[in-house]
């Protein structure tokens, strides 16, 4: 396979001061160094790349210090999502200890950045084990330069009380910084945890962040697990999400997208054990010149799994959207029942999609279906409100929000959902009067 | 204890899988080139067929273009390497006379192999109100029904004859909806092409009958490589049906066709294709290579093309029967049956790509997979950003039989316009113990059973095909599934 070989070039002579003493981190770190060197970024030519380029990205010369990464305590507050939550607070890809709120959480659970947990078993033998799979150009540059990231680990029968939110912000304070953060999540047998993970930019500045999330849950655990991305309208956002999942555990994942230039999110998840369960959402609303790409891949590879999936987008101006649902069932993995849904609304006569849910089926006695749709608002629908005196844009409005309620109905932090039904509402055209 | 014996082994008889029934070789003398491939090999088939000045050199731009090519690997199947310099790139039956004029003149041996295939050739053809250009190997040996073709000046011969009666019709349309730069295997088809059918109805003619044409490889180490070309002038309509069958024997042939509709405004073009190539044994030793490029232009406002295709045989599939829809209102449709069963696979689907305003397609495939085989959906929607109001509907439907074969769908849906309404679905799923329960109750046994459940998941396809070939390929689908379940 051909990759852009000279994309490798400015980052591979790059280090990171993270963990030189650790023996298997540096040992993972050698290994990535030369997979990325032989390969580079993944090119347009290889199928998973197909619609998304990375050759912009490939042509900035990035920074890999944050120069300055002081921040207002209020604006720290504003960006958010949850008051009622424990915090890990990352600024320009370092860990805030100012910012964070962990000391108060239960017994049993450990929330540290990632430059504090090298040690921990749980780290050494999850860090970097899922990730290769997919995408493994950015894979191996995010492990080669990794230098911070976020480590939650909860024992066995732990539930905690609160939501964990993980906020990762870019100041704008430096120009064209490149961040390669790297999250480890593992959950003990029947424990169960909400995290929120929230990526904003703060300012419009062009920066590129490469993030990896590995999830372990074990037996019976139960993770609903949140994304809001509102990285700044110059970014490349390019994030990782990959979970491994024990019989009867559950992982829910949401996703909502709403910034950066250029994002891609690649979610995973291998259901290793039987009645293992998942379930992806997710809502993309690509404007301007946006280009939102969303890849997903669930393996079934034992028998009695259950998956479900339902992707929304919203698509105006010139947004561009890119769909890749899988669904692999492997071979004995009989008994699976699979559900994917992917449906898009398009606004503007300059937007595109190009959506490809894609099964691969090696067992016979299965339940596998998959969906897709693209179309625009019901006349008969607008003319309705109309003629109850709605303006044109408010019932367009209002359809749209019907649209994507679906996905944001799901979310069941009460906190969480009313700041994304306004965030959703922000990112439509402003009525004149209040709806 | 003797008759337990004899009972039990007329059971198991009739669980053994059946033979290929089309497996025979014909004993005709060929004609054929050394195997090998070489620009020499071009101008010598051009010379052969006599061809005029400007198809070799199509011929020779296709080849020196295939040169820079590399096999595509994207599909989803496992495929040997093929040595092109080992193909014989041409084999014509030896003939009396410089071509038979009448059912009288044709080799009796080859009728003899028609016969054995259920070609409806000569009284049976007249009675199905059928007429076949049947193309033995390469060369076309038998017409019928020219006359009541003539009549209505419809054209309906072999290729090579058609270079020599209309090279003008050739020079306008052959390349202009499959250029020879389109793919590996059109390209080398360019190159090298036999011959195939050439089909011309003129404006405002409704063929009257079905035009049938059945491909048959024979000698052995033979490509086939046919072209057919079908043009469907201002308000005119034409069926065309196409049915293949090949000898049992052990070598892979390659097949790599192509097929170029055009329909003008108002036109309409109806293709069916029944695939019942030799799929190899049991271990997947022989069986055809079956590489197709087939594409239909819409060119005309309201012009209709409706591909339909039960797909049994051949060890491996790559067939994407596509059209185009340039012209406004323009229709596309492709249905699609099909089955893989021990080591077989398919790569198979469809691509419409909507270019003009308030055009519609349909897509309806089923695949039904047992054995070993692998069975994949691959399809492409793509409406341009000048296609207003175009409409898009498919439907993909994998049905698994046995734990040990494979299922796949990968449709892509690219969509430029915002006017555009396109939907998706696919389901997999095995045939449920119910179904199968219940008409075992009601006294059918597990095959027949299976037979019907399948012809039922099929129907939407098969309604489609005309009389003759519906009742044709159901029997098809029963006999390649034998044994696949009990």
């Amino acid at each position: 396979m051909s990759r852009m070989m000279e994309f490798a070039t400015p980052f591979s002579t790059l280090s990171t001061s993270l963990g030189q003493d650790v023996g298997w981190l540096t040992s993972l770190r050698k290994e990535a160094s030369t997979y990325f060197k032989q390969h580079g970024l993944p090119a347009k030519k290889e199928e998973d790349w197909k619609y998304t380029s990375l050759q912009r990205l490939g042509q900035v010369v990035w920074e890999h210090t944050s120069k300055d990464s002081t921040i207002l305590a209020a604006d720290v507050e504003a960006v958010k999502q949850l008051d009622d939550a424990y915090h890990l607070v990352f600024i320009d890809g370092v860990y805030s200890d100012v910012y964070s709120e962990v000391a108060s959480l239960p017994a049993g659970v450990i929330a540290l950045p990632l430059s504090e947990s090298l040690d921990r078993v749980e780290v050494s033998t999850h860090f970097g084990q899922q990730a290769i799979i997919d995408s493994p150009g950015l894979t191996a540059l995010n492990i080669m330069l990794v230098s911070e990231g976020a480590v939650i680990i909860l024992d066995d029968n732990v539930a905690i009380d609160k939501p964990i939110e993980l906020v990762f912000i870019n100041t704008g304070n430096t120009s064209d910084l490149a961040t390669h953060l790297h999250n480890v999540v593992v959950l003990g047998e029947g424990s169960a945890v909400d995290i929120v993970e929230t990526h904003i930019g703060l300012t419009d500045a062009a920066y590129f962040a490469n993030q990896i999330t590995e999830v372990v849950l074990a037996a019976d655990s139960y993770l609903k697990h949140y994304v809001v991305q509102q990285a700044s309208k110059a970014a490349f956002h390019i994030t990782h999400l990959s979970g491994k999942q024990a019989k009867n555990s559950i992982w829910q994942t949401h996703s909502v997208a709403l910034g950066g230039k250029l994002a891609r999110q690649d979610l995973h998840t291998q259901l290793l054990g039987e009645a293992a369960h998942c379930v992806m959402d997710g809502l993309y609303l690509p404007r301007g010149e946006q280009h939102i790409d969303n890849h997903t891949r669930v393996d079934h590879a034992v028998p009695n799994t259950t998956s479900e999936e339902l992707y929304k987008g919203v698509l105006d101006e010139k947004g561009r959207a890119v769909f890749n649902g899988k669904v692999v069932v492997h071979q004995d993995a009989q008994k699976t029942d699979a559900k994917q849904q992917n449906a898009n609304l398009l606004l503007s006569r300059r937007c595109e999609i190009d959506t490809k849910p894609q099964m691969e089926i090696y067992a016979d006695d299965v339940k596998c279906a998959h969906g897709s749709t693209v179309g625009q608002l019901d006349e008969a629908q607008l003319f309705f409100l109309r003629a109850r005196g709605l303006t044109e844009l408010e019932a367009r409005n209002l359809l749209t929000y019907a649209f994507v309620s679906e996905v944001i109905d799901q979310v069941t932090i009460p906190e969480l959902r009313q700041s994304l039904t306004t965030l959703v509402e922000k990112s439509m055209p402003a009525v004149a009067a209040t709806t | 204890m003797g008759d337990q014996v004899d009972s039990m082994t007329q059971q198991i008889e009739e669980f053994v899988p059946s033979e290929y029934s089309a497996g025979f070789v014909t004993d005709i003398e060929s004609e054929s080139l050394p195997p090998g491939l070489s620009e020499e090999t071009v101008r010598q088939i051009s010379a052969i067929k006599g061809e005029p000045e400007f198809l070799l050199e199509w011929r020779l731009k296709a080849y020196r273009h295939w040169l820079t090519l590399e096999t595509p690997e994207w599909a989803h199947v496992d495929c040997p390497e093929i040595d092109y310099q080992e193909i014989s790139y041409y084999s014509a039956p030896k003939q009396k006379t410089d071509g038979p004029k009448s059912l009288d003149e044709v080799d009796p041996e080859l009728l003899r192999t028609y016969e054995k295939l259920g070609v409806p050739l000569d009284e049976r053809a007249r009675l199905a109100g059928v007429a076949v250009d049947a193309v033995f190997d390469s060369v076309s040996v038998a017409n019928t029904f020219q006359d009541t073709l003539a009549e209505r000046g419809i054209i309906f011969m072999p290729f090579s004859k058609a270079v020599h009666a209309h090279p003008e019709l050739i020079k306008q349309y052959l390349g202009s909806v499959v250029s020879y730069r389109d793919n590996f295997y059109a390209a080398l088809n360019s190159a090298v092409f036999s011959d195939g059918s050439f089909v011309y109805i003129p404006k405002g003619v409704r063929c009257p009958m079905e035009l049938s044409t059945y491909f048959r490889i024979n000698a052995s180490n033979t490509g086939q490589f046919e072209r057919t070309l079908i043009i469907a002038d201002d308000d005119s309509y034409v069926s065309y049906l196409e049915g293949c069958t090949a000898p049992m024997r052990d070598e892979n042939q390659l097949h790599a066709a192509v097929v170029e509709l055009v329909a003008h405004d108002r036109a309409q073009i109806k293709y069916s294709t029944v695939q019942n190539w030799y799929p190899g044994d049991e271990n997947g030793v022989g069986g055809i290579f079956n590489f197709v490029t087939k594409r239909a232009m819409c060119k005309g406002e309201s012009s209709k093309v409706s591909w339909t295709q039960v797909e049994t045989g051949s060890a491996i599939t790559w067939k994407y029967p596509s059209v185009v829809l340039q012209g406004d209102n323009s229709i596309g449709e492709f249905y699609s049956v099909a089955v893989t069963n021990n080591r077989q696979q398919a790569d198979t689907g469809t691509k419409m790509i909507h270019l003009g305003k308030n055009t519609s397609s349909t897509i309806i495939s089923k695949g039904i997979s047992a054995g070993r085989s692998q069975n994949a959906y691959r399809g492409l929607v793509k409406i341009g950003p000048k296609a207003e109001n175009a409409r898009n509907y498919s439907e993909c439907d994998s049905l698994l039989m046995g734990d040990r074969c494979a299922a796949h769908t990968f449709p892509y849906i690219e969509v430029k316009n915002p006017t555009a309404q396109v939907e998706h679905e696919a389901s997999t799923s095995k045939i449920s113990e119910d179904q199968l329960f219940y008409c075992r109750q009601r006294g059918l046994d597990v095959e027949d059973a299976v037979s019907m459940i399948v012809n039922g998941f099929c129907k939407q396809v098969m309604r489609e095909l005309p009389m003759e070939f519906a009742v044709e390929a159901q029997n098809l689908l029963g006999l390649s599934l034998e044994g696949s379940v009990g």
